[in-house]
């Protein structure tokens, strides 16, 4: 029986009308939008079901029963006002005093996802991703900066609970690397210290909360799969064959004899077009009609861009969230087993610039695997490392074909969380939480024995071979109760809990195994233990839901430090106020306006050391040792100890408001961080004579970060036509300055290639950390730079190491991240944009290889850079720390470009939708710098990263 | 559950004091890594390093004693002026925040504070805690006399470098301490005041074991002092010094045969023991190092000669590192030393001068040291090599003999003229000399021929009053390619930057 249904669809957090909303008649193509009024006319059959959706609304199904459905849709968790998971425990956004971003999966980035991390790149003010490009690359992840000088800069990652180690056990490619993307529920950044404090001695960096989906009851299963195809995006600017003849011809005619007859573009060579694929299934549903329980499983394969580089992983996750008693006892269990299979391929991006274009891959006479490579028999009589020519290079071809690096890293982890109401008292909840997290890695690395590169002492090509294994685990006690009662015009919530969290970790490696000498003996290297223990607590009170009070304190001890000093108090408070509610209640614009002011203090003991602190001796390995008479004797050395070692504490001041726009259709914040890091644990000079060596970690020195953070979300156009246009911008601006250094004296930092342990930063007092430390070039009137002359700075008359001048770093004033939604009717685009302003480089690959000397320095030729020219310089020691080789690295990225469509009627009977997307990953760089991509890791020296790849990728998901 | 954070380190590898200090052996592998801070830079490889600042293996204790001895002279130029701080070596453009400076003050300072450790680490109070029996305190006597040796030869090396140094005994805590400085004057009286109260518990000459210091290593770092008290304290002690010279040598020393085995793979085992006082240990597999004989080594090959098949290392060696002057040729050219088996220049197709640091064709080069054996084979690895560092030798007791005499410390000229046509005789030379002949421009000269690379010529061009100023000028010199006067106080090196604010009790040398 047709009839015609009429309603209006309105939003359930203010009541206003929704335009644009689809609505279609479930497993049918028929279907409408909302106009400006949010009103809709369908004709249906009673009893047909409507499905209601719209971006940032939980899809809502509804059965026809008369001629009038009015709808309210509620809004989905990217909105204000949602529940996020923070530390111990949960808060509604609306009411968060603390600095924190919550982003879920309608957030998350789209594209060629293989590790969590590339899900929110971008999307978080103060929170940047620099990720790798070879494949399930680790990222260097920074929130507000970071906090420290020497100390690790990671934040704090936590996965359902359980507080992850952040470096990766050996064989593993990252710390995430085996954590599908595809289980992620949402991530939680906390980033001021009234947010993180909970957290003591680890949140100074921050800290991102990683949940996992939970079990529903309703069944739903999904199937996905992806393809994606990775080739190089850019290459360095040297010289091509024909180029480089002309240049020898022109500049050097006495090496023309030299020359080849190949056209070899060495970075092509070294590259390939990758493929990958990935799938995903998950299943999830009530067992037993009791039980929700979720299984997803994973499996994704990624060929790099690198000549064999690869990467694997299986992953399965189990998550069931049984209740007793009445659902006064309530069980989550999460467990993850992920199997990572990788090879490595070494970095032979150098090599590749600066090999002899004219000279080919292959050689068919080559006793080298047939791979060209320079040498000549020398008629001595044994065939050997004599025979190879002196100083050449390597066929950077041969080095990553000849190698096979391969790895197995098995990782469980998981956690029990029983949370207990009691039933006589339901303002208690009691709360355990046990997790454990266990790795094991073993790679070996073979190296063909045709092969030059290895050299053992009898100097014959035996090729290489090593195995190791690395083991690590980490295991979780948490407790906690929480107090929660909601009285007539006040709110009051009380936390307080215990922390024990116990690290081990040991690793062995085999040394050389086709040499049997006693430099080539297994090594093991086994860590003390690390145990973390906490008490925390944590008071949130509210009164009339507009003034809210958070304040917690956390006592943190840590294995790290001699007893005296063990022990640290981070305390924390802050306050919000709801002022909109107060001052100006009907504004038609503002629809929220919180202002949010918080303080606190953190701490940091992570200093890779786990007993620095212990009166230890060091017993020498079999390569250093000393010989009396015809003895050798391991050597027993005292180690740098520093009994008085102590936290490093971090102070944060944070104030921000946020604001909704026009019933919260825009929402975002604004807000200003002041951060102060004292007794830093810097690795300084100490007195001469005093320790065992003439520098080690000390808690000497102080540094301050400020900056101001802005993000707005929302929806630019909502139209009735079926087109919504939302999108999500942020930007952070941060200065930091180091403010004091052990007495005053400056530290160098960044080491460069090309000589041997050669610096190029300097941290000093009243400057960022890892300012560029050169010399000031010297041009001449027609502007081109004089090699050698650099500006006598101090004027003694003398050019040396008094001369050099800090100048510019490698940090970003401002980054930008920009997301892009459309969606119209079933047709969806989204895009997403990065950008980095004031950040500079010092081109490491310029500064060691663009001068004329380098055309011929050893015994064959290479190749420079097409820049030489520009400088004309000739002698890399002359110029090396000039400023000339400082560039401007500020970019813009277009990351990731994706269009996608839902099919909203199954195409074979059970399936309930499918989306098919297909797009582009890391689509442009607009830059000027002159390497191959701007965003380097080392605080901005270049020399040289895995390249990261342009994808083009074809996806496919099922829902059933 | 808070006991859970007393931990105690798990490596095999790495123990607590108390557990390390367990056997008789244990206190001679004690004695050996304070030894070992001579040869090793660090406990874990050639690549490790108790020294921060610098690159590891430049950080070892003969290599800084080498490059301030040669390469801020006319011994050698070092090519490669990429590699921080070398450039300003090479040219004596240096500055207190020359990381090769600051590694050299640590490293030095790194044996008085292994010497310390040791010394606190041996006391009678620790050893009867431990329950040591007879033999092994009778044995750890000993060996804290070699300890102290040590600890006095670091101190002789400051006060000759830097001119002053923190004064740290076992007395002083470890950890941070902010040691009073010593001057030149409080550090000559230091060592000498050491060396002799150690003198009754050293072994006697020659019957210590290879590498472990004896007597005669106390008296050549006495008769050393003295040889410079005159630039150390403004003393003329050239009496003592000589009559150190002469304990030295009746001893039973021996010259070797022939003069370049003892600058080979295998002069740990053959005569050479005999002429070499105190070595420096290295080895291609047990003892590596990136220390001065494995730097002088594969420095030494010609880049475009590729000759270090002819040493026992890779072809190309490190491509040309090392160089020498255009002066220190020409003393070798001028006739005395034509056939001199100690002139080991190699000159075909090369400049006599050293035009431009970084064109390696240009400077003659040398081959004096060796990673072959006597035998001819090669040295167990072919970069870091066997060969050990003769950090005194008998050779230059001869010639301090004759120096000590000249400058009025007594003896015979006879015999100091014998001593100089011993050593040429023994190097084949056929021109040897009368007593006439004997001059200290001679001596200068001789000690070049002799012991050049050895790390001495920044010390004896001190002496001789030709280091700074004008009276010699070699190239480079000042950053001038044909070589400029230096300020007087370049004869001392400027107090590290770092270790200057580590310790505020340190004064800047004048100039800096």
């Amino acid at each position: 029986q047709t009839m015609t249904v009429r309603g209006v669809v309105s939003a359930a957090s203010d009541g206003g009308t929704l335009p644009g909303v689809t609505v279609s008649v479930k497993n049918t193509t028929r279907g409408t939008f909302t106009n400006a009024e949010g009103r809709y006319e369908l004709s249906v059959n009673a009893g047909d079901v409507l499905v209601f959706s719209f971006v940032g609304f939980e899809t809502l199904e509804k059965t026809v029963a008369t001629g009038t459905l009015d709808v309210v849709m509620a809004e989905t968790a990217q909105a204000l006002g949602d529940v996020v998971v923070i530390g111990y425990g949960t808060t509604n956004i609306k009411d968060a005093t603390g600095s924190m971003e919550a982003i879920s999966e309608e957030d998350f980035n789209k594209g060629n996802i293989v590790t969590p991390e590339s899900l929110l790149n971008g999307r978080v003010a103060g929170l940047t991703i620099n990720q790798g490009g070879e494949p399930g690359a680790g990222s260097t992840i920074r929130i507000r900066g970071g906090a420290s000088l020497n100390a690790s800069n990671d934040p704090l990652i936590i996965i359902n609970g359980l507080p992850i180690e952040n470096t990766s056990v050996g064989g593993s490619r990252s710390v995430l690397s085996s954590l599908n993307p595809n289980e992620i529920e949402s991530f939680t950044v906390l980033k001021d210290a009234s947010a993180t404090a909970i957290y003591g001695s680890r949140a100074s960096n921050g800290v991102i909360i990683i949940t996992t989906k939970e079990a529903q009851d309703q069944l739903n299963i999904t199937l996905g799969m992806q393809t994606n195809v990775s080739q190089l995006a850019n290459k360095f600017d040297v010289f091509s064959a024909d180029e480089y003849r002309e240049l020898i011809n022109e500049r050097r005619p006495d090496l023309v004899g030299d020359l080849g007859d190949a056209n070899t573009d060495w970075q092509e060579e070294i590259y390939r077009t990758g493929v990958s694929t990935n799938f995903n299934l998950s299943a999830e549903g009530s067992l037993f009609g009791k039980v929700p329980t979720r299984i997803g499983l994973n499996r994704t394969d990624q060929e790099g861009i690198r000549l064999t580089s690869e990467f694997e992983r299986s992953a399965a996750t189990l998550n069931m969230r049984p209740s007793f008693f009445d659902d006064a006892l309530k069980v989550s269990v999460n467990v993850n087993y992920s199997l990572e299979k990788n090879r490595f391929a070494s970095g032979q991006e150098g090599n590749a610039i600066t090999f002899d274009p004219t000279q080919p891959v292959y050689d068919e006479e080559s006793p080298f695997g047939g791979y060209f490579q320079y040498y000549q028999d020398n008629n001595d009589g044994v065939w050997d490392v004599n025979d190879l020519t002196p100083f050449a290079a390597w066929n950077p071809v041969a080095n990553l074909m000849q190698t096979e690096n391969r790895s197995t890293v098995n990782r469980v982890f998981g956690n029990i969380k029983l949370d207990y109401t009691l039933p006589f008292f339901p303002e208690l909840t009691a709360t355990v939480n046990l997790g454990y997290d266990e790795q094991s890695g073993e790679g070996f690395s073979r190296t063909s024995n045709e092969s030059p590169v290895t050299q053992p002492p009898d100097q014959l090509f035996l090729g290489s071979s090593s195995e190791y294994t690395s083991y690590r685990v980490n295991r979780l006690f948490d407790g906690y109760l929480r107090y929660a009662k909601e009285l007539t015009r006040f709110n009051v919530e009380g936390t307080v809990g215990y922390s024990f969290q116990k690290f081990k970790d040991d690793n062995w490696s085999s040394g050389e195994l086709l040499n049997d000498q006693e430099d080539s003996e297994p090594v093991y290297n086994v860590s003390p233990d690390l145990v973390l223990i906490g008490l925390f607590g944590r008071a949130n009170l509210s009164m009339d839901n507009k003034y809210f009070l958070t304040l917690s304190y956390r006592a943190d001890g840590t294995s790290r430090f001699a007893e005296d000093n063990r022990w640290g108090y981070f305390p924390a408070a802050a306050v919000s106020w709801k002022i909109n509610e107060d001052l100006f209640p009907d504004s038609d614009v503002f629809s929220t306006m919180k202002i949010r002011a918080g303080w606190g203090i953190t701490g940091q003991q992570d200093i890779g050391d786990r007993d620095i602190y212990l009166p230890r001796y060091s017993i020498g390995l079999p390569t250093s040792q000393y010989q009396f008479g015809n003895q050798v004797l391991q050597v027993g050395v005292p180690i740098f100890r520093n009994d008085v070692i102590k936290w490093e504490e971090t102070m944060t001041t944070n104030i921000g408001v946020d604001f909704g726009l026009f019933n919260d259709r825009f929402f975002g914040s604004v807000e200003y961080f002041y951060k102060e890091s004292k007794d830093l644990l810097t690795n300084s000079a100490i007195a001469d004579g005093s320790n065992f060596s003439n520098a080690g970690i000390q808690n000497l020195g102080n540094f301050t970060t400020q900056g101001v953070e802005f993000s707005i979300n929302g929806d630019i156009i909502r139209s009735n036509e079926g087109f919504n246009w939302n999108v999500n911008y942020n930007t952070t601006f941060i200065t930091q300055e180091i403010t004091k250094l052990a007495l005053g004296a400056d530290i160098l930092a960044g080491g460069i290639a090309g000589g041997t342990g050669g610096n190029i930063q300097l941290h000093r007092v009243g400057y960022s950390p890892y300012m560029f430390y050169v010399h000031k070039q010297v041009y001449d009137e027609t502007g081109m730079p004089i090699e050698g002359a650099y500006a006598d700075l101090n004027g003694d008359n003398v050019i040396n190491d008094e001369d050099r001048y800090l100048h510019r770093n490698g940090i970003p004033d401002v980054t930008m991240g920009f997301l892009s939604n459309m969606n119209y009717k079933n047709w969806n685009l989204s895009f997403n944009l990065r950008a980095a302003l004031g950040q500079y480089n010092y081109n490491n690959v310029n500064s060691v290889n663009a001068q004329l000397a380098n055309i011929k320095l050893n015994n064959v030729l290479s190749n420079i850079p097409v820049s030489t020219l520009d400088s004309e310089f000739e002698i890399t020691e002359n110029v090396i720390t000039s400023d000339y080789y400082i560039e401007e690295a500020s970019y813009l990225k277009l990351d990731n470009i994706t269009l996608g469509y839902n099919f909203t009627n199954p195409w074979f009977k059970g399936m309930k939708g499918a989306n098919l997307s297909a797009g582009v990953q890391n689509v442009f760089v607009i830059t000027n710098y002159s390497g191959i991509d701007p965003e380097v890791f080392n605080n901005g020296i270049d020399n040289t990263i895995y390249p990261r790849a342009r994808t083009y990728f074809l996806a496919l998901k099922f829902n059933f | 559950c808070t006991g859970q954070l007393d931990v105690t380190p798990n490596d095999p590898d790495v123990i607590l004091v108390d557990d390390f200090y367990t056997t008789p052996e244990s206190y001679k592998q004690g004695l050996a890594g304070v030894y070992g801070n001579l040869s090793l830079t660090g406990p874990s490889g050639p690549g490790s390093s108790s020294i921060q600042g610098l690159d590891a293996g430049t950080s070892q204790y003969g290599r800084g004693l080498w490059n301030l001895n040669e390469l801020a002279s006319d011994g050698a130029v070092w090519s490669w002026e990429n590699d921080p701080g070398l450039r300003s070596l090479n040219r004596n453009t240096w500055s207190a925040t020359n990381p090769i400076l600051r590694g050299m003050f640590g490293r030095l300072m790194n044996s008085v504070s292994y010497a310390n450790e040791y010394l606190r680490q041996t006391t009678d109070g620790a050893l009867n805690d431990r329950g040591v029996d007879d033999a092994t305190r009778a044995d750890i006597q000993v060996y804290r006399a070699e300890a102290r040796f040590l600890r006095a030869m670091a101190y002789y090396n400051m006060m000759d470098l830097f001119g002053q140094a923190p004064m740290i005994t076992e007395d002083d805590p470890v950890g941070a301490y902010q040691a009073p400085k010593a001057d030149r004057a409080e550090l000559f009286a230091y060592v000498e005041s050491e060396l002799l109260a150690i003198l009754p518990e050293m072994a006697e000459p020659l019957m210590n074991e290879y590498a472990r210091a004896d007597k005669a290593a106390a008296w050549m770092l006495l008769a050393k002092i003295y040889l410079n008290a005159e630039v150390y304290i403004g003393q003329d002690r050239y009496a003592d010094c000589l009559s150190y010279c002469e304990d030295i040598i009746a001893a039973g020393f021996e010259l070797t045969p022939d003069y370049l085995m003892n600058f080979m793979a295998d002069n740990d085992e053959t005569v050479a023991r005999n002429e070499i006082i105190f070595p420096v240990v290295s080895d291609g597999i047990t003892t590596q190092n990136y220390g001065p004989t494995t730097v002088m080594i594969n420095g030494q090959v010609g880049s475009t000669e590729a000759n270090g098949g002819d040493f026992g290392v890779a072809a190309g060696g490190w491509g040309g590192a090392l160089r020498v002057t255009q002066q220190f040729s020409e003393v070798f050219m001028n006739g005395s030393y034509g056939t001199d088996d100690r002139n080991t220049l190699i000159t075909a197709d090369r400049t006599i001068e050293v035009s431009d640091i970084a064109d390696r064709s240009t400077g003659y080069i040398i081959g004096k040291w060796s990673n072959k054996t006597s035998g001819g084979a090669n040295g167990s690895a072919n970069e870091i090599v066997d060969t050990d560092f003769p950090m005194f030798r008998l050779a230059d007791v001869y010639l301090m003999y004759a120096e000590a005499h000249l400058r009025g410390g007594g003896g015979s000229a006879t015999t100091a003229v014998g001593y100089i046509n011993d050593l040429r005789t023994r190097a084949n030379n056929p021109n040897t000399i009368g007593q006439s002949a004997l001059t200290l421009d001679l001596i200068l000269d001789e000690r070049q021929v002799e012991l050049h690379w050895e790390a001495h010529r920044r010390q004896d061009l001190i002496r001789f009053g030709k280091y700074t100023g004008s009276a010699y000028n070699w190239s480079w010199k000042g950053n001038a390619p044909n070589g400029i006067p230096l300020g007087a106080h370049m004869a001392i090196y400027p107090i590290p930057e770092a270790s200057l604010a580590a310790n505020p009790n340190l004064t800047q040398n004048p100039g800096y």
